[in-house]
């Protein structure tokens, strides 16, 4: 039976050549049959990432959004290795008509796309209506958020990718282990070193790391707080000699400090199969700061910690007495593929997601919505987080590097990042890798789009 | 026979002897067994001491495992798709190893080199060529009659298999059935056994021990595969390994280590127990035959 | 003349479908690698630019590359070398000293083999870990806390624990190998070396080592092959390449540049230097080991 098939397979095969050989136009016609009509039924295909928040959510806004929308279907597609799964389809010329996938993952699918301009321009979803509610979605989304390289990546104040999910990041602490020591929460740098001598003296590091990629929002933050936000966009679009300037050799040198006080295990924990053990040294009181977002309370939730352990979160220290503080907001992108088939019912459905019906829906499964008064509706922990910049010095940071075409061999992530390793463990100095970053910055430099 | 200072450097010799072999037996043991333990242990249980004992034997972790990663489904395409792999291996190997091992032709020499020069072929870069070239074929399908038929589909999975097996096979094959003396073929030929019946009623059979080996061998190949696996199913019909490897990233993800190991456990199982019924048979072949360079 | 024409058939029939498959599934991709090797293409949009031989300018230049590369090499040199000698020890252990329980060893060692790489890099995980990992509690436990490492944070170390893993998995795999090949030798050739009072060390060179020196060669190439393949599934389990690319592979490099760095082309361009390289090397080494054959 099975070999039949196959027989039957070859056969095709032949066949498929001998027409194509004879150039059949019929053959090609009839694909595009597919176009969703304007007042027809249509069916969007979702693609979302099945993060921490899991994938239910995405049923119930797949319901409720068909409730409201009644000639819209919804096909969903969740995964955890939503690249693995969708990357096939695409090749084969299916792409679905919205995404949730954030830039920064391995995988880097998005990123792909956004280098091969392969992403819908989605501005005029800014001007839109929220389906179900009468605020314009520009009114809706916090300030700043859309007007990042995280959404417009070409730094040309188009957007193409939507701000979903937002978190916020900063170092994460025992507040219990802070307080019974008497130290209080630094506000500098200096500070933040002072505590480091007191803790060696108690056998305590001052400082880990889950992975050396966390230090994205960290270096982004000290960037910030360096140079303020213009001198974070130029080195965030790789201006010539940025990464040499005064502003950064500060960032670099900090971080070279920190080498002293991070936990001599840090590094070697510091792979996708050991990450949780770092983090596990604050719960045992082993280190006293990591840079993380919102997501590791649910991620230790089971963990075991000492005793009246109490998760803390604090701003990145300033450089100067007095000196700005930041904390920067991690958060996803929602996007429309330029392939899409329904390229207009997505931009509707990327306006829901600003309705307080979707924020209250994503809410319950944990996932924050960057939405006026949002902040108002938390409770517990997660407002304390979310409420970090209340605090009156605390800025939020926001943003990543600019989209390049792909340049071979050059990644300044893993310039960036990645080095941080060798840092800690003193296999290079800062020179040396505040080189490597300005070198792969000038590579990348011609090849902005 | 021999004097006491001999006895005595002996005696040192085999204590010498079995304390590395006892070691190499540990650190083998220890670990695997370690394995075993893990996948019943509670996942509070994970944060402290890796090397401790389970409190007590939790089982939830394989029912997570099967009932919310599938593994079930996904054991059964293994089975399906090694079981293929296998049969479509030897039905082709076979008779090319023999042909190519003991008949001289027109270009049999540079045939063999050809087939050779495919042990260095390495599947983590030809998944993806292999993957568009059948995508090419499955748009040419759908045209044609709307529905692909290559990729995400078990047998052509298989027969895939089977080819990226083919020189590691009939390299192992040949060098057994050079081994074999001549005479038998000379005897049916005299007989007036034609060729086809020579392979099968007579080298075939002699090959056995060697067949042997090279289904233990493609078996663990293929069951543990997933480079292929994870780019030419990319839709249902996931293997094992893929399985594993989605529930890795996903117990990871929300630090759930129980059913990861239970998953584990799960594809390593089937091997242990194949190993078992087979190893007295795998040395025996190894020795008989063998790779005899 | 007819027996000819039916000789040809059989040959023709029983070659055919194995050529067939291998030439459609394994060189044609092969091809299709080297192909693409030059041309600039991220991976889904339809503009694929003739680069022509640019790629591998490129990687000539990519420090990231080079070191892929040294780690590539210090794996198959390190993992050939330490496993041959033990698999050597041990075979030559099992056949020819009555061991008590040879059959439980020869059974036990092969399991690691059996073992999917996944479960591997699970186990080998938890052996280095740097507070409660099994080496270090050991060394612990044996007041020789000099000895204690980061075996996987320490730059300097991480390949050789990469090895180590590679070593543990293959040590049984090759050591039945070489138990067949001398299984084989009668051993009236030890009997007769033995009444001429050569000791087990000279009989070990003279005799054993002599008649199973084309097996060794033979497995040489498969740790070639063998270890550029399992390495990369290895780290990539493992240490995902760090810390800071001190376990980056080739075939990982491949990987990141392909699909992380969007640039397929490159990818592929790798691809065509690792199986050039395994090919050349697996030529030299097969030269230079090249002996008398020794028949009994």
């Amino acid at each position: 039976m099975k070999l039949k098939k196959l027989f039957i397979a070859l056969l095709f095969i032949l066949a498929v050549v001998a027409l194509a050989a004879c150039g059949d136009e019929e053959a090609g016609g009839n694909s595009g049959d597919s176009e969703g009509s304007d007042d027809g039924e249509v069916t969007l295909h979702v693609a979302a990432l099945e993060s921490a928040y899991g994938s239910e959510v995405w049923e119930n806004i797949a319901e409720n959004y068909e409730a409201l929308n009644e000639n819209v279907t919804i096909e969903l597609t969740t995964a955890k290795n939503l690249e693995e799964v969708v990357r096939p389809e695409m090749q084969a010329g299916d792409y679905p008509d919205v995404f949730l996938l954030a830039t920064g993952r391995e995988e880097a699918l998005t990123e792909t796309l956004i280098k091969e301009n392969g992403i819908e321009n989605i501005s005029d979803v800014l001007t839109m209506n929220v389906p179900g509610e009468d605020a314009a979605v520009e009114d809706k989304i916090l300030e700043g958020f859309t007007d990042t390289l995280a959404t417009n990546p070409y730094a040309d104040g188009e957007m193409y990718l939507a701000p979903m999910f937002y978190s916020p990041t900063g170092l994460f602490y025992n507040e219990a282990l802070l307080e019974n020591h008497g130290w209080e929460v630094p506000n500098t740098w200096d500070e933040l070193f002072a505590i480091g001598d007191e803790a060696a003296e108690e056998d305590i590091s001052l400082f880990t790391y889950p992975l050396a990629g966390y230090f994205d929002t960290l270096v982004g933050s000290m960037l910030y707080a360096s140079g303020g936000p213009d001198f974070y966009d130029s080195a965030m679009t790789y201006e010539d000699g940025i990464w040499e300037s005064d502003e950064a050799t500060t960032v670099f040198e900090t971080i070279d400090k920190l080498a002293d006080y991070t936990h001599p295990n840090t590094v070697a924990n510091a792979n996708p199969n050991d990450f949780t053990r770092n983090q596990q040294l604050i719960l045992d009181n082993e280190a006293l700061f990591m840079p993380n977002g919102s997501w590791v309370v649910g991620e230790m939730a089971e963990a075991p910690r000492a005793d009246d352990f109490k998760w803390g979160m604090m701003p990145i220290p300033a450089f100067e007495d007095g000196g700005d503080r930041y904390a920067f907001t991690f958060f996803e992108q929602i996007w429309i593929p330029s392939e899409a088939k329904n390229i207009d019912a997505a931009k509707e459905f990327i306006a829901y997601m600003y309705s307080d019906e979707a924020a209250d829906t994503f809410m319950e499964a944990g996932a924050i919505q960057p939405i006026e008064g949002i902040v108002d509706k938390l409770d517990g922990e997660q407002e304390i987080y979310y409420s970090i910049y209340e605090e009156g010095d605390v800025l939020p940071a926001m943003g990543t590097f600019a989209s390049t075409e792909p340049v071979p061999g050059a990644s300044i992530t893993e310039e960036l990042y990645e080095k941080i390793d060798s840092v800690m463990s003193g296999n290079i100095t800062v020179e040396e890798w505040q080189q490597a970053v300005e070198e792969v910055s000038d590579q990348l430099r011609p090849a902005m789009n | 026979m021999k004097k006491s200072k001999g006895i005595r450097t002996e005696t040192l010799y085999k204590i010498f002897i079995y304390v590395t072999l006892i070691a190499l037996a540990i650190t083998i043991i220890i670990p695997v067994a370690w394995v075993f333990l893990a996948s019943i242990k509670e996942n509070a249980e994970f944060y402290g001491n890796p090397w401790s004992l389970p409190e007590g034997i939790h089982l939830q972790n394989f029912v997570e495992a099967f009932r919310d990663a599938q593994m079930g489904e996904y054991l059964l395409n293994s089975v399906i798709v090694t079981t293929l792999s296998l049969f479509f291996l030897l039905v082709i190997a076979l008779p090319a190893a023999y042909v190519l091992s003991r008949f001289t032709f027109m270009g049999s020499k540079f045939l063999n080199s050809f087939v050779k020069a495919g042990l260095f072929i390495n599947v983590s870069y030809i998944a993806v060529p292999i993957f568009l070239m059948l995508l090419g074929w499955d748009s040419g399908l759908q045209e044609l009659f709307g529905e692909g038929m290559f990729l995400n589909n078990r047998v052509i999975l298989a027969l895939i298999y089977a080819s990226t097996a083919l020189p590691f096979t009939i390299f192992l094959l040949s060098s057994y059935f050079v081994t074999l003396p001549s005479d038998f073929e000379e005897a049916a030929s005299i007989d007036g056994a034609g060729h086809f019946r020579t392979m099968f009623s007579i080298m075939l059979p002699m090959a056995k021990p060697s067949i042997i080996i090279v289904i233990l061998f493609n078996f663990l190949l293929f069951w543990n595969e997933y480079i292929l696996a994870l780019t030419l199913m990319p839709g249902e019909n996931k293997t094992l390994p893929v399985g594993l490897l989605n529930l890795l990233a996903a117990e990871r993800a929300a630090v759930n280590y129980g059913p990861m190991y239970a998953g584990m456990v799960i594809v390593m199982l089937p091997t242990l127990i194949l190993y078992i019924i087979v190893q007295k048979r795998l040395t025996q072949g190894m020795t008989v035959g063998g790779v005899k360079g | 003349m007819n027996k000819n024409k039916s000789r040809n058939i059989f040959i023709i029939v029983c070659i055919s479908p194995a050529i067939i498959l291998f030439t459609l599934f394994m060189v044609a991709p092969t091809v299709e690698v080297f192909r693409m090797s030059l041309y600039r293409w991220g991976g889904f949009s339809n503009t694929r630019e003739f680069v022509g031989l640019d790629n591998f300018k490129v990687l000539w230049n990519d420090t990231n590359f080079i070191q892929a590369f040294q780690n590539s090499i210090v794996l198959i040199v390190l993992v050939a070398i330490i496993t041959l000698v033990f698999a050597i020890f041990f075979a030559a252990v099992l056949t020819k000293e009555k061991v008590k329980g040879d059959n439980f060893f020869r059974v036990i060692f092969y399991i690691p083999n059996i073992l999917s790489i996944v479960v591997i890099a699970g186990i080998f995980s938890a052996v280095y870990d740097p507070s409660t990992g099994l080496l270090n509690s050991i060394f612990g436990v044996l007041s020789l806390e000099s000895f204690q490492q980061m075996w996987l944070g320490n730059q300097d170390i991480v390949i050789y624990s990469v090895a180590g893993a590679l070593v543990w998995q293959a040590v049984g795999y090759y050591m039945v190998m070489y138990m067949s090949s001398m299984a084989s030798i009668p051993a009236s050739f030890y009997e007769a070396a033995e009444l001429e009072g050569a000791g087990k060390f000279k009989q070990f060179t003279s005799i054993t080592l002599p008649l199973i020196w084309n097996n060794i060669r033979t497995t040489l190439t498969f740790y070639i092959i063998s270890t550029i393949n399992l390495s990369f599934l290895l780290v990539t389990a493992m240490t995902g390449g760090g810390p800071d690319g001190s376990t980056e592979v080739f075939l990982s490099y491949m990987y990141s540049q392909a699909y992380g760095n969007s640039t397929y082309g490159y990818g592929m361009a790798i691809g065509v230097i690792v199986f050039t390289f395994s090919f050349a090397l697996a030529g030299i080494v097969s030269h230079i080991t090249k002996r008398d054959v020794l028949e009994y």
